[in-house]
């Protein structure tokens, strides 16, 4: 079993995930059975993605972070193994409703995406490097997870504000447990990065400096975040505006993503 | 045998005929006993609500079975005039299928209502208690449960509030995590305030604050409710603390505005507020919902969302019809291969 049959067969579960969502939609009702099997389709999909991360682990001989493509699958299964701890925790059984769509679109792109190629020239080994992309990704999962919880809270705001609630008004959880999740996911994802930028510096040690550029946008990235978290705590942002920024603050995570891989090519 | 319901209900009989039919909750049992005496009947149950009196029965010859069923209720409650008017009666297959549309709350005063189950339960408990059910009422009864429990999961038939008060307490659990740390403010005194308060209570609301010009209906409020009385002119000072206002002054003016709203809401770290305002003329500027984090909802919106949802749990009636056709033909197949 090669690692890419385990992730298409992640990707199936996840699928089959997202087909619930659109069901429970329809339906208009939070059945609880209907829960449980979304959960259960999402565990399976994890398990597997895991497999697969092992095995290409296995037969790379080192964390599977050598490209685009492995750091997205990475991230995939970071923000479904976030979701995994949170949704239980807070007893917010739609939030897998809105992850399992987002999770099936990054996947299935990456995939059918042909970015999987070995990196030239190849990263050195540390395990500082490892522990910077493992950190730094694990960061992204929760950072991705607190967008799934600002755009759940923003469409909660709005249908709130608009008088007129649609059937979701009942499947989404309150705006203010929304809002505690978001911040408290937004607090673990920045610890996250910055233990992910001190493995970076340390690492700079060992393989030599980054390009200026990723350092520079790399400490953008962590500002924004900074600067959120302290709106959303000690500023006391709530609400829509929270919301958006949250989203805006994870697209321009996206682009640092991006923007470093263009600039590693 | 046969299955044959005999019983009248708000459609059918008003207020005054009904509640003299009614059968005390604790005489149920007694009243199912001497009644499968009275009407030589093999199995019994009395279904007794505010809104429908009904007979359940298994028994050999039908058209025996009614008349004395009839003649039951009349002996029983001491009736002096005839019944017949109001009461209506349904045999085998449709006797069936109206107590699977009671359960489903297909055939309640407010469609979808979920109580009824409850109270079908408790007759059903207490007719097996008397020893007055067997092999057709008991599965007749579980039945019904079965398909009530399927119809509620798999419909919409008992989605959303269709009354104005639980649809505030609906969209107050939808702004706050926990009512039962939420601070709930009266302002104004008023039948409709005193209801929207008891139903926020009912789900938890811990502190509950009644707010009137009047110092000793406050007080009467209060107390009734739970809640500590404060003098008109402190809401102010209290606001800080409040989460959920209900609104119901006869002020002429409107007594919440931005004005005034925004210096709260920055006292109250810009947690959300939900605004409530059921009086006419209204009590909350219409630009105070422009405020971030701050729902305003008046009567003509919560009235909306109450129609709206009733007009959505009629839609599901037809799917609801559907799903009661199929056990109902199910169950009269078991019956009349069983006892016919």
């Amino acid at each position: 079993m090669t690692d890419r049959y385990c992730l298409w067969m992640a990707l199936l579960f996840y699928v089959a995930a997202s087909a619930l969502t659109h069901r429970r939609l329809r339906v208009g009702g939070a059945a609880a059975s209907l829960h449980h099997i979304n959960v259960l389709l999402m565990v399976a999909g994890f398990v597997l993605q895991l497999a697969g991360l092992v095995l290409r682990g296995m037969n790379r001989q080192r964390c599977p972070l050598t490209n685009s493509f492995e750091v997205t699958v990475f991230i995939v299964w970071a923000l479904v193994l976030f979701y995994l701890l949170i949704g239980p925790a807070y007893r917010v059984s739609f939030l897998g409703a809105f992850t399992a769509p987002l999770v099936t679109l990054i996947l299935l792109t990456s995939l059918l995406a042909t970015n999987d190629r070995p990196r030239v020239p190849e990263l050195k080994h540390s395990p500082w490097i490892e522990f910077h992309a493992g950190i730094g990704i694990l960061a992204c999962g929760a950072l991705a997870l607190a967008f799934v919880v600002a755009a759940m809270d923003f469409v909660q705001s709005r249908q709130l504000k608009s008088h007129h609630p649609g059937p979701t008004l009942r499947l989404l959880p309150a705006v203010e447990q929304l809002d505690v999740i978001g911040v408290r996911l937004l607090a673990l994802g920045f610890i996250l990065l910055t233990a992910g930028m001190i493995g970076g510096i340390i690492s700079e040690k060992i393989v030599g400096a980054w390009p200026w550029p990723m350092v520079a946008w790399a400490w953008a990235t962590w500002l924004v975040y900074a600067g959120l978290l302290a709106a959303r705590t000690v500023g006391n942002w709530h609400g829509r505006r929270a919301a958006l920024a949250t989203m805006a603050a994870f697209i321009f995570l996206l682009t640092t993503f991006w923007g470093m891989s263009w600039l590693a090519r | 045998m046969n299955l044959l319901m005999i019983g009248l209900n708000h459609c059918t009989a008003p207020v005054a005929v009904r509640e003299r039919v009614a059968f005390p909750r604790p005489k149920i049992g007694e009243a199912t006993c001497e009644l499968l005496g009275a009407a030589q009947l093999a199995e019994a149950a009395i279904v007794s609500t505010c809104n429908r009196v009904e007979i359940y029965a298994l028994a050999a010859n039908l058209d025996l079975a009614g008349p004395a069923l009839r003649q039951f209720l009349h002996t029983y409650h001491k009736l002096t005039e005839p019944l017949d008017a109001y009461l209506y009666e349904r045999r085998n297959r449709e006797c069936i299928a109206h107590l699977l549309n009671v359960v489903c709350g297909l055939d309640s005063m407010v469609l979808g209502e979920t109580e009824i189950l409850g109270q079908v339960k408790d007759a059903y408990a207490a007719a097996q208690q008397a020893g007055a059910t067997g092999a057709a009422l008991n599965r007749l009864f579980q039945k019904a449960f079965a398909a009530a429990k399927h119809i509620r999961s798999s419909t919409a038939i008992t989605r959303g509030s269709t009354s104005v008060a639980n649809v505030a307490v609906e969209l107050a659990e939808k702004i706050f995590r926990d009512l039962t740390h939420s601070t709930v403010m009266v302002i104004g005194t008023g039948a409709m305030s005193e209801a929207t308060t008891k139903a926020l209570r009912s789900r938890g609301a811990g502190n509950i604050l009644i707010c009137g010009r009047d110092r000793d209906r406050s007080a009467a409020l209060a107390a009734q409710l739970g809640g500590r009385p404060i003098h008109y002119d402190d809401w102010v000072v209290e606001f800080p603390h409040v989460d959920i206002v209900i609104s119901a002054t006869a002020s002429p003016h409107p007594i919440i505005t931005r004005e005034k709203l925004v210096p709260l809401m920055k006292a109250r770290h810009q947690r959300p507020l939900f605004l409530i305002d059921i009086g006419v003329p209204r009590d909350i500027e219409t630009a105070c919902d422009e405020l971030e984090n701050v729902y305003v909802y008046n009567m003509d919106d919560l009235q909306n969302i109450a129609k709206e949802n009733l007009a959505a749990r009629e839609r599901e009636i037809n799917i609801c019809r559907e799903l009661i056709a199929e056990r109902v033909a199910r169950l009269g197949e078991w019956v009349e291969e069983r006892f016919q």
